[in-house]
């Protein structure tokens, strides 16, 4: 019989690493998708997965236990990629002070591999650029209920916030990005 | 009464994201039936979550597959300290702490009580700190030297095109890695230097590259790179950084 989550992180908190494999082959296609639906780029997405699984072995000793595993990572993973897309944001900042606006031909322009880029087509620029320009909780609330079908509840719980906040956070999302995308054929 | 409506905002919205429960939904499909702006609002919210249903980010599945990645996670882990190592390092620095103590406590006392002849122990508490210290840099300065080596393998082997203009690469990630990585060579210079002397000729030479690197622009055209790659490759970098970490962790 295959073993749990949560024994394969008791192994991990032990220092087992035989233990990563078959816990990534559980949740990593979830938590790219989830990395994916923010940060936009594939190269990127791969790295905070990585992160997160580098993350989750320094820190199964002190998971509780109690904790669905997959939620532990999920919250590890949207930390990873909050903290992923901060960086690129001061390093853009730093390096190649953006026009206003620039942020969605960066995301359009994405030429030589567009089979690569998520923002190669239209949509998904667009989709990008007005994802990144929403507050970190309420993109956090929308990316875990629109990519990861996840319930309200299961979204408080994994983000540590209370069901009203995420509830309100939902809507306003949703509102912040119809004004961003009006005109968006579905 | 707007307050009041607001909650129901909230729930034309939360109906249009397929999060309601049933007697939820039914209520708010109820208030919708009668409320033509919230009806509005309810079919301009499910256009738009259908237009994310077009979103290529759903099904999009990693480009390597899982034993790449599971490879590239035990990399990593190989690169950060080890656990035990920290926990060495926070018993070294009990130990630096209860050596300083053994030092100024006796100081302290002195001033008070007359003095006794009992310079022993306090010799044994600088040997300790000595050696210790000795450790540290050398651990701090095999660190060091792994994360050079990253960023120099990064910077040499996979740079990716610039979002914005695809005759150059774009390096910014590792130039503000060199940056920083800079930052910490100058705490080393400040550390045991006994202890680091083999290790001088490595990091000068890493030094050198590093500013190589962090004098770049993000982006970059890619002769600039093949700068960088063929000092690596003159140097031999890579390979005195691989010998040297092993030295200093011994």
């Amino acid at each position: 019989m295959e073993p749990s989550d949560a024994e394969l992180l008791v192994r991990l908190a032990g220092g087992d690493r035989d233990a990563l494999a078959p816990l990534m082959e559980r949740h990593e296609r979830r938590l790219y998708r989830i990395a994916l639906a923010y940060v936009r780029n594939p190269d990127d997405a791969l790295d905070v997965v990585q992160e997160t699984f580098v993350r989750a072995y320094q820190n199964a000793a002190r998971w509780d236990g109690t904790a669905e595993v997959g939620r532990w990572l999920t919250r590890i993973g949207v930390n990873q990629a909050i903290d992923r897309y901060r960086r690129d944001k001061r390093r853009r900042m730093t390096h190649e002070p953006l026009e206003e606006g620039d942020h969605d031909e960066r995301a359009a322009d994405d030429g030589p591999s567009p089979e690569r880029r998520v923002a190669a087509t239209e949509t998904g620029a667009r989709i990008g650029a007005a994802l990144a320009a929403l507050p970190e909780k309420q993109r956090s609330i929308f990316v875990l209920r629109h990519y990861q079908d996840m319930a309200l509840e299961e979204i408080a719980e994994t983000l540590g916030l209370p069901l009203g906040t995420v509830k309100s956070g939902l809507h306003r999302a949703i509102l912040g990005l119809r004004q961003r995308l009006e005109g968006l054929q579905p | 009464m707007k307050l009041f409506h607001e909650r129901w905002r909230i729930a034309v919205s939360l109906l249009a994201a397929g999060a309601l429960d049933n007697s939820d939904r039914d209520a708010t499909f109820a208030h919708i039936e009668a409320c033509e702006a919230c009806r509005r609002e309810h079919a301009e919210s499910v256009t738009l979550l259908e237009a994310f249903a077009r979103d290529p980010v759903h099904g999009a599945e990693p480009e390597i597959p899982t034993t790449f990645l599971v490879s590239r996670v035990q990399a990593r882990l190989d690169a950060v300290v080890p656990s035990s190592l920290w926990r060495w390092r926070w018993t070294a620095a009990a130990l630096v702490l209860a050596a300083s103590l053994a030092v100024v406590v006796p100081a302290v006392v002195s001033r008070f009580v007359p003095a006794a002849p009992t310079t022993v122990p306090v010799a044994m508490g600088e040997d300790s700190l000595r050696r210790l210290e000795r450790n540290m840099a050398r651990a701090q300065a095999a660190r060091y030297l792994d994360q050079a080596q990253d960023v120099l393998v990064t910077m040499a082997a996979a740079p990716r095109d610039c979002d914005h203009d695809k005759a150059r690469v774009d390096v910014g990630a590792e130039v503000l890695r060199s940056r920083e990585l800079l930052t910490r060579r100058a705490l080393l210079v400040e550390m045991d230097q006994d202890g680091l002397a083999s290790a001088r000729p490595v990091l000068e030479d890493v030094e050198h590259v590093l500013r190589e690197v962090a004098s770049l622009r993000s982006c970059v055209r890619a002769g600039d790179v093949e700068r960088v790659r063929r000092d690596l490759e003159q140097r031999r970098l890579l390979m005195k950084i691989r010998l040297m970490s092993r030295e200093l962790e011994g």
